[in-house]
């Protein structure tokens, strides 16, 4: 079976409002000291997984795009020196647009790094306010020029829908945008409010206005209908890919192919088992430097639960779930309201059906 | 043995908060009935209960010994219960007494429960000593007090006792005015036996306690007696008295006070009001005047949250009514919570105790039906008596439907006297007479719908007269009305919980009400969803709980996976609790919310 291999940089320029995952600000004196344990963190991971066909490495973050070239490179480096990654493997980076140019981008793409995926987030002024991005929609363009400029031929850009104060109208200009910009992938994310978040605080205080589903339903409508005119396949629940550019590495998530996971907070999973590194860095350096496994913690997946992971994970991918792993009579219902479409033994959202994924999975694996 | 002309029987009535317990804890130390080092606030109310609530539910009966004039003097102060849903009880308690001291709050004056109590104990034939507490406090108006006290009673105003129930001030010359005037208990004491039950309660060990006053004879220690209401009999294993430990005595004999083991075990044997005479030949042949059954006067449904509790909930009524003979309770199933009991209450307090002692002491989580009085549906010569709304006939099966009215007496300052009046026509209020206690406060008396009581009267009152308006009431019996059912409806499936009996001119506000509520706590489904409202076929109000669209996780990449997966867990966790009405998945919590009442009428109680 084919694996992905996981990279995690934890470090931004800013904390944005709405993000819940492990990034900090102001931790940039450790770059060097974390580059140095991922390098021996890839050492320490490495063994039993020599033998896995490595189809896609995925540099996350955070913002790996504060590091030094020459570490991205370093690190590419020593993952094709450790693990069996192919020739024509997807390797990807994630990047703010105020954090490359173009000689940055010349740098990685020559390092190998030739999947590009940039935070655009909206090309609305007051819609990266309210989500407190420092960066203004001309870097997106300015960036995507650049980035095509170094020779980036695979090239993704994130946009968020449904901020406070987000209309139907700017989310219409901003999808034509993107559209514009003519990147290979496309990834639609609506807004989520997670509680643990200063956006999350705001909701909870009334200071602002939690997204209106219905709204968000009809920015996803509006996403699909958009994008498929201009090209673009709607493969996972939140991702849209010009044919053959549908990303390898994410796709390795929903199909349950193995996945190994470096940095502080980076989930694995292999053999029904997913374990996750401890998530401070400062905690993550402490056990590499030492030569220890950064693992801090761990489950195994129950058949039940092994299950339940396939059926929503399927679910968002329009491979969808074999009509013969549900009950006799559960999808009818849902096939009658036009959720489901049945195709070739396979049981696949439709758009509508994708809205309320979580329905599904509950009628059809609850 | 104490001779009967050095026994005294009284009681102390007042409304609520105006310091009974502590008048009677001075009582207590003045006679060191209870050791200093025993001593605690609100000694006689011992459940847990009722000292949070500050209201006394249990008549207690203490034995104090006091020497007046040289001579030791048995006193036995019964304790009564202060709120108006007990209103029998407290007319048990005063027909075991000789005397009552009206007590009366310096800084509040008289208050509706005052009246009540004082008429209550002028028609038992009790001697009446008037004093007023709380002297001490700053804002005590002694003078005018003691006018409004003489002028109700019917005495000269320095008749009028002053005293303080925290300083202990004025308290040994109260008791001093209980011995100059109450009467000694009169009776025959070598008559076939009559005790009088004023109250009971049940131990775990020891069965049914009956507290009992002897008019006649002597109950002996240990006797085969009779319950002469019930015919039921028994073998006594024990008398006493309280001082105010329970006492074992040899004897009480007529004009006494003090309790018996009744040995029985079902309090049902034992009702307050009944007659105790010796079983066999020597029994006596006329019971005490004055018994009568408990009446509940407002219904509710009890549902367990948790379906399988039913049983429990089952045994734990059985407990309860082993200690509260006015509870009354059915099973019933609604369509919409299962299996659950409909209850009768006295009234509202009556009700919220229950609920409580329910799911405090026996750890149950309870669905309560919104409360309802009890209807009269007549058809011919057939009367029908609906306790649930959703029981209640379709408009045109019958000839009419009677709802319970009460004589509601409300005492506030004369300024707040328009607001009064617009509440209780807003009720459907009919004005009987008012009159002027003082040129400041006035006494109003209303005939009303006892159910346009039960929900938020009192509240609204209290608010409406910045919480100096007091209220009384009592059953004025049936009358006929034009009452009507409304339903609600789920997506086309009638909710039988939600049912309700209404007058006609309101009922289109009421299913207004409960439609916009409603429209509130129904989660969003996957289709659109009709909550109508109804009498008979005609839909009075509608809202509609448009589908729900959107319900997906935005991003599941491989960090994500476990959490998400345990977010589904207890997505399905959370459907496996919903209730199902028709195709509608209805939470508990708004099947609660929709069926609380917000603002319930509990008059007298403290809050």
């Amino acid at each position: 079976m084919t694996a992905g291999v996981y990279v995690h940089v934890p470090f931004c320029l800013t904390r944005c409002g709405y993000c819940d995952f492990n990034a900090y600000a102001g931790l940039d004196h450790l770059a060097s000291r974390y580059v140095a344990a991922l390098l021996r963190e890839a050492e320490l991971a490495a063994p039993g997984w020599e033998e896995e066909e490595v189809v896609s490495v995925f540099l996350g973050g955070g913002t790996p795009t504060t590091l030094e070239v020459a570490d991205m490179k370093a690190l590419l480096a020593r993952l094709r020196d450790r693990f069996s990654i192919t020739a024509d493997a997807e390797v990807t980076i994630e990047a703010n647009p105020d954090t490359v140019d173009r000689a940055k981008l010349a740098g990685l793409l020559e390092g190998g790094y030739t999947r590009l995926s940039m935070g655009a987030q909206s090309f609305d002024r007051a819609v990266l306010a309210s989500l407190e991005r420092l960066h203004d929609p001309d870097s997106v363009r300015r960036a995507m020029r650049e980035a095509r400029a170094a020779g980036y031929a695979n090239v993704n850009l994130d946009l968020i829908y449904g901020a406070d104060g987000e209309q139907l109208e700017s989310w219409d200009a901003t999808l034509r945008e993107a559209i514009d910009l003519g990147p290979e992938h496309l990834s639609a994310y609506a807004l989520t409010i997670e509680p643990s978040t200063p956006l999350g605080r705001k909701v909870q205080h009334g200071a602002v206005q939690p997204p209106d589903p219905d709204l968000q339903a009809d920015m996803f409508e509006l996403a699909c209908s958009l994008l498929g005119e201009a090209g673009y396949h709607h493969y996972e629940v939140s991702n849209w890919a010009k044919p053959g550019f549908a990303c390898v590495h994410n796709l390795g998530y929903w199909e349950r192919r193995p996945y190994l996971g470096l940095g502080a907070g980076a989930h694995s999973y292999r053999d029904e088992r997913r374990w996750w590194n401890v998530r401070p860095p400062e905690e993550y350096l402490t056990l590499v430097e030492s030569g220890r496994m950064p693992v801090g913690g761990e489950e195994r997946l129950e058949p039940s639960d092994a299950y339940l992971e396939e059926v929503f994970l399927r679910l968002r991918i329009l491979e969808g779930v074999p009509s013969s792993w549900v009950e006799p009579g559960k999808a009818a219902p849902f096939l009658e309201s036009g959720l489901l479409r049945e195709d070739d033994g396979a049981l696949i959202p439709t758009e509508r059906g994708m809205l309320l994924l979580n329905e599904l999975v509950l009628a059809l694996a609850g | 043995m104490t001779d009967p002309s050095r026994i005294r029987n009284f009681c102390i009535v007042a409304h609520i908060d105006h310091g009974k317990s502590t008048l009677a804890d001075r009582l207590l130390e003045l006679t060191h009935a209870v050791a200093d080092r025993d001593m605690r606030e609100q000694y006689l109310d011992k459940m847990d209960l009722e000292r949070e609530r500050g209201i006394t539910i249990k008549a207690q009966a203490v034995r104090l010994t006091y020497v007046s004039g040289g001579a030791e003097h048995q006193l036995n102060l019964i304790d009564t219960p202060g709120h108006v849903d007990f209103t029998y009880e407290v007319s048990r308690s005063l027909a075991a007494c000789e005397g009552a001291v009206l007590l009366v709050d310096a800084a509040q004056g008289i208050e509706a429960q005052t009246l009540a109590n004082f008429h209550l104990a002028r028609d038992a034939g009790l001697t009446i000593v008037p004093a007023i507490n709380k002297i001490d406090l700053p804002n005590a108006d002694v003078a005018e007090t003691r006018r409004e006290l003489a002028a109700l009673v019917g005495c000269e105003p320095e008749d009028v006792l002053a005293v303080s129930g925290k300083t202990g001030e004025g308290v040994a010359e109260l008791l001093e005015r209980v011995i100059a005037v109450v009467p000694p208990p009169s009776g025959d004491r070598n008559g076939p036996l009559r005790a009088l039950i004023f109250d009971s309660s049940f131990d775990a060990y020891r069965g049914v306690i009956a507290y009992v006053r002897v008019f006649d004879g002597v109950l002996p220690s240990s006797a085969k007696v009779r319950y002469m209401a019930t015919g039921q009999e028994s073998e006594a294993e024990e008398a006493g008295v309280f001082a105010p430990e329970a006492t074992p005595v040899q004897k009480l004999e007529a004009g006494e006070v003090g309790y018996l083991v009744t040995g029985l075990k079902d309090v049902h044997q034992v009702t307050v009001g009944d007659t105790i005479t010796l079983a066999g030949k020597n029994h006596a042949a006329e019971p005490l005047p004055g018994y009568r059954e408990p009446l509940p006067m407002v219904w509710s449904g009890l549902y367990p949250a948790e379906g399988g509790d039913y049983s429990e909930l089952r045994e734990a009524l059985d407990r309860l009514k082993l200690n509260d003979a006015a509870l009354a309770f059915e099973p019933e199933t609604s369509l919409a919570l299962g299996f659950g009991f409909r209850c009768g209450f006295l009234g509202l307090l009556h009700m919220d105790i229950v609920k409580e002692r329910l799911e405090r002491e026996f750890g149950l989580e309870l669905i309560a039906t919104a409360p309802n009085v009890e209807f009269h549906v007549v058809r011919g010569e057939e009367t029908i008596v609906v306790h649930n709304p959703s029981e209640m006939p379709q408009p045109g099966t019958y000839d009419r439907v009677e709802e319970p009215m009460v004589l509601a007496t409300v005492i506030t300052p004369s300024e707040y006297l328009g607001p009064i009046f617009e509440l209780c026509q807003s009720r459907r209020g009919e004005l009987i007479d008012m009159s002027y206690l003082s040129p400041e406060r006035a006494e109003v008396h209303y005939k009303l719908p006892l159910a346009e009581i039960i929900f938020d009267f009192f509240d609204q009152l209290k608010s409406r007269t910045r919480g100096y308006a007091s209220l009384d009431y009592e059953p004025l019996g049936y009358e006929p009305s034009d009452l009507v059912r409304v339903d609600v409806l789920l997506h086309g499936e009638p909710v039988d919980a939600f049912s309700s009996v209404v007058h006609r001119a309101k009922a289109p506000v009421y299913g207004r009400q409960m439609v916009e509520r409603l429209k509130e706590l129904i989660p969003r489904q996957m289709f659109d969803v009709a909550i109508q409202a109804s009498i008979g076929s005609r839909i009075v109000a509608r809202e509609t709980v448009k589908a729900k669209r959107k319900d997906v996780l935005a991003k599941c990449y491989g960090g994500d996976i476990t959490r998400k997966r345990k977010l589904l867990e207890e997505q399905k966790k959370g459907k496996a609790r919903l209730r199902r009405v028709g195709r509608v998945d209805v939470p508990q919590e708004a099947f609660i919310a929709a069926l609380r009442v917000d603002n319930s009428s509990k008059a007298g109680t403290k809050s």
